[in-house]
């Protein structure tokens, strides 16, 4: 993990510990989570459990059910069955302050790209509540953080994938959450924004905050993470810290170990041009 | 080749099926419609037999030049209406630009439109029944003739995509080029109406058309029923020239375009600022409408849905012209009932990002009432200004506040009826940055009968008002004009805001079941 924090400071996450929320309590708790599209059972009685302040990172082949999850925990999807709490709160019981509580960046949803970045960014504070000075300020702090100054005044249509993921992130970040959300942060993003991002992500989780990133990158979990859990088809594989995870190799052989499907050969011989 | 990408053609129209019964549905209606539209052409053609050679050349050829307009204008303002075979999709294969282009000229021809072209081309065949040089050799015209639609169609279409890669240009000709079509509906009104004066001089005006390269190929068959061999060989060498210069026209943007680079998104646009954000009051219902303010301005589609009110105007001018006013009496009304409806499909307009309102916990009636905010910002002085206006000019000043008590009336009680109803159904809208009036496929239907039930709700819950302020314009008496107003504005108010929070209610109830339903739309 990198210790060089960067320049601008990151929106502290939380700001005053709320007295109600039960001190102790893990960042997320999930418990016999259920979800199915008409026949196909996408999560499947899934527990998880991210401890406060933990680096969490969530694994799994594509159609694993992480997109799913994540949209569960965030309030945006329904589950079928199971218990989602996230410092204490019931997300979909007390679902207004559960959402104050949470910033997501969410894989495969649009965004209001007909606005600047900076509109953007201003628009989902004020959404949150926040009084105009503090939206201005934050949003330019992001703007700086996250090296998208220059193009603030650009319409996010325009912008390019990864600097799309990152106003993204801006606007997760906007309102100070205590839980930071991130599904696929990471994709298609270069690499030198991608370092700035895990340094960012890196302060937060000094300041208390906690993040959950789901990604195909293993390597980059394995470095980035302290924790992670490993999803197939809909079920949580294996869990708990990435020391523990990885049981002394690497995460990446550790996890074609426990999800399989690994093919040992070279391809069709036709594909072998000499 | 060929076949194969025709196969392809057809599997993706099937597949599309097989995700949306209203498709299918809408899809059955298209043709249904189609076949009633043939039907008719045929009965016309075998009447057209008995009638003089003249009269069945001035036909073919007006109706076919109409018909190769038809093929050149529709795909321009249905941009991308049927994009499944689309050259930027069949770029990464290794297919040579002559044969992609005869697959596509072929797919082109074996679609809906294309095949209800070639038939009603070929039908004209039997008008000749009684000339056997000219029925002869009109299935060869019609060919030809149908041949020519498409190819004149697909060129265009490829020589305008190289033209106009850039978002903004795309969005702008969108709107702009819809509007003198809307507008033809008025204008063929206006021709209709002195139709009978230019019914004599058609024959000349086909003989003009019937040389140029639209009405050429059509003339073929006609001419040799009037004995006229030498017009019909250069006819033919004109549509033939004409198919040719189209043919190599596509070729070359078919070749430019294969190998050119994807369209980027374009010219970036710029804005300084907050823009309506910083106007708006800083709480989350002023944060939405400011959000719907600059949608109005930017996004097409919002602005796109607004095409009719110039119509109306243009329409109730033309009406009152010709003697009648009251279409221009109640053009207030009616533009109270239109722009309080097009709340309807706000939430699909926003498509997956929705979420954003979803992930932040937005109060459901914030969301309702910043949309209804910014859309009476600007719809209650222009439903005012559509009601004064006329009435002063027309010196009826007197029937104002009746007439603008139902205007109003029916506005407000839109804003709240389309605010429940837009939480209740999602409207088939085309996706943020596809053409404004591109019709997602079988949707038509659907969206017509919810917007027609709503419809019915609002003139329904406004029927006091507009009971009271017809009252009034009848009888004359002012108190009841006053009275109309009144009613109009409270019971309407009254309405807007029960809508408000009852819709906003229902979002909170069922965001998540939105948001899935909005996801399932956008991969269609």
């Amino acid at each position: 993990m990198s210790d060089a924090a960067p320049g601008p400071v990151v929106p502290a996450p939380g700001g005053a510990p709320d007295p109600t929320t039960t001190s102790g309590a893990p960042a997320l708790a999930i418990s016999g989570l259920r979800k199915a599209f008409g026949q196909k059972v996408a999560v499947d009685d899934l527990h998880l459990t991210v401890p406060t302040g933990s680096f969490y990172g969530l694994v799994g082949p594509n159609g694993a059910g992480k997109t799913t999850t994540l949209s569960m925990a965030t309030g945006l999807l329904r589950p079928d069955a199971g218990t989602i709490t996230v410092l204490g709160t019931d997300v979909w019981r007390d679902t207004v302050k559960a959402k104050s509580l949470v910033g997501v960046l969410s894989d495969g949803v649009a965004l209001f790209d007909r606005l600047t970045g900076e509109q953007l960014v201003t628009y989902h504070g004020l959404l949150n509540g926040m009084d105009r000075e503090t939206v201005a300020q934050r949003t330019g702090d992001l703007l700086d953080l996250l090296d998208l100054r220059a193009a603030g005044g650009t319409l996010v249509v325009d912008y390019s994938a990864g600097m799309t993921k990152k106003i993204a992130l801006a606007c997760a970040l906007v309102h100070a959450p205590r839980l930071l959300v991130l599904d696929e942060p990471f994709e298609s993003v270069d690499p030198v924004s991608a370092a700035n991002i895990r340094d960012i992500l890196a302060g937060y989780v000094r300041g208390g905050g906690t993040v959950i990133v789901s990604s195909h990158s293993m390597d980059l979990v394995q470095r980035m993470c302290d924790h992670v859990a490993v999803v197939a088809s809909g079920r949580v594989l294996a869990a708990g810290t990435t020391d523990e995870v990885r049981a002394g190799s690497t995460l990446e052989d550790r996890f074609v170990e426990l999800v399989g499907g690994r093919q040992h050969n070279e391809g069709p011989s036709w594909l072998h041009t000499s | 080749m060929v076949a194969h990408l025709l196969r392809l053609r057809f599997r993706l129209l099937f597949n599309g099926f097989r995700r949306s019964t209203w498709q299918l549905v809408g899809a059955i209606i298209g043709a249904l419609y189609g076949l009633g539209l043939l039907a008719g052409i045929v009965v016309a053609m075998v009447g057209l037999s008995f009638a003089d050679a003249e009269w069945g050349r001035a036909v073919a050829v007006l109706a076919g030049a109409l018909l190769v307009l038809g093929w050149l204008v529709v795909p321009l303002l249905l941009r991308g209406f049927d994009q499944s075979l689309s050259v930027a999709k069949l770029r990464s294969f290794p297919i040579p630009p002559r044969r992609l282009l005869v697959a596509l000229l072929v797919v082109g021809l074996l679609g809906v439109p294309g095949l209800v072209t070639l038939l009603a081309s070929l039908s004209t065949t039997l008008s000749w029944i009684g000339e056997p040089v000219a029925m002869l050799a009109a299935p060869f015209a019609a060919l030809l003739g149908a041949l020519t639609c498409v190819t004149a169609s697909r060129a265009l279409e490829s020589v305008g995509a190289s033209l106009a890669s850039g978002r903004r240009y795309r969005e702008v000709m969108g709107v702009v080029v819809f509007v003198p079509v809307l507008l033809l509906g008025p204008l063929i009104a206006v021709v209709g109406g002195s139709v009978a004066s230019i019914v004599d001089d058609l024959p000349s005006i086909a003989e003009t058309v019937s040389w140029t390269p639209l009405g050429a190929v059509w003339s073929i068959p006609g001419d040799l029923a009037l004995g006229d061999g030498g017009a019909a060989l250069a006819k033919t060498g004109i549509a033939l020239a004409t198919l040719g210069v189209l043919l190599l026209l596509w070729r070359r943007a078919l070749a430019v375009s294969l190998v050119a680079a994807p369209p980027s998104s374009g010219g970036s646009s710029r804005a300084k600022g907050l823009g309506a954000f910083g106007l708006f009051p800083a709480t989350p219902t002023g944060a939405v409408a400011a959000r719907t303010a600059v949608y109005w301005l930017r996004d097409p589609r919002y602005g796109g849905s607004l095409v009719a009110l110039p119509v109306l105007v243009v329409l109730g001018v033309f009406l009152s012209v010709t003697g009648s006013d009251w279409f221009l009496v109640a053009l207030g009304p009616l533009f109270g009932a239109v722009l309080g409806i097009t709340l309807c499909a706000e939430i699909s307009y926003d498509g997956t990002a929705f979420a954003a309102h979803l992930s932040t916990g937005l109060d459901g009636v914030a969301d309702r009432a910043g949309r209804v905010l910014t859309l009476a910002l600007f719809s209650v002085p222009v439903v005012v200004l559509a009601t004064v206006v006329p009435l002063v000019v027309l010196g009826r000043g007197a029937d104002v506040p009746a007439i603008l008590g139902i205007a109003l009336g029916l506005l407000l009680t839109g804003f709240g009826v389309s605010s429940v109803a837009s939480t209740r159904f999602l409207m088939p809208v085309p996706a943020a940055g596809e053409s404004p009036f591109k019709t997602p496929p079988g949707s038509t239907f659907k969206s017509q009968l919810g917007m027609y039930v709503a419809w019915a709700i609002v003139f329904a819950l406004s029927a006091p008002e507009i009971a009271l302020g017809v009252a009034a314009v009848i009888t004359g008496e002012l108190w009841l004009g006053l009275a109309a107003l009144g009613l109009g504005i409270v019971l309407g108010g009254v309405l807007c805001v029960v809508g408000v929070r009852r819709g906003g209610a229902m979002l909170d109830r069922r965001g998540p079941e939105l948001l899935a339903s909005l996801r399932r739309t956008q991969g269609a």
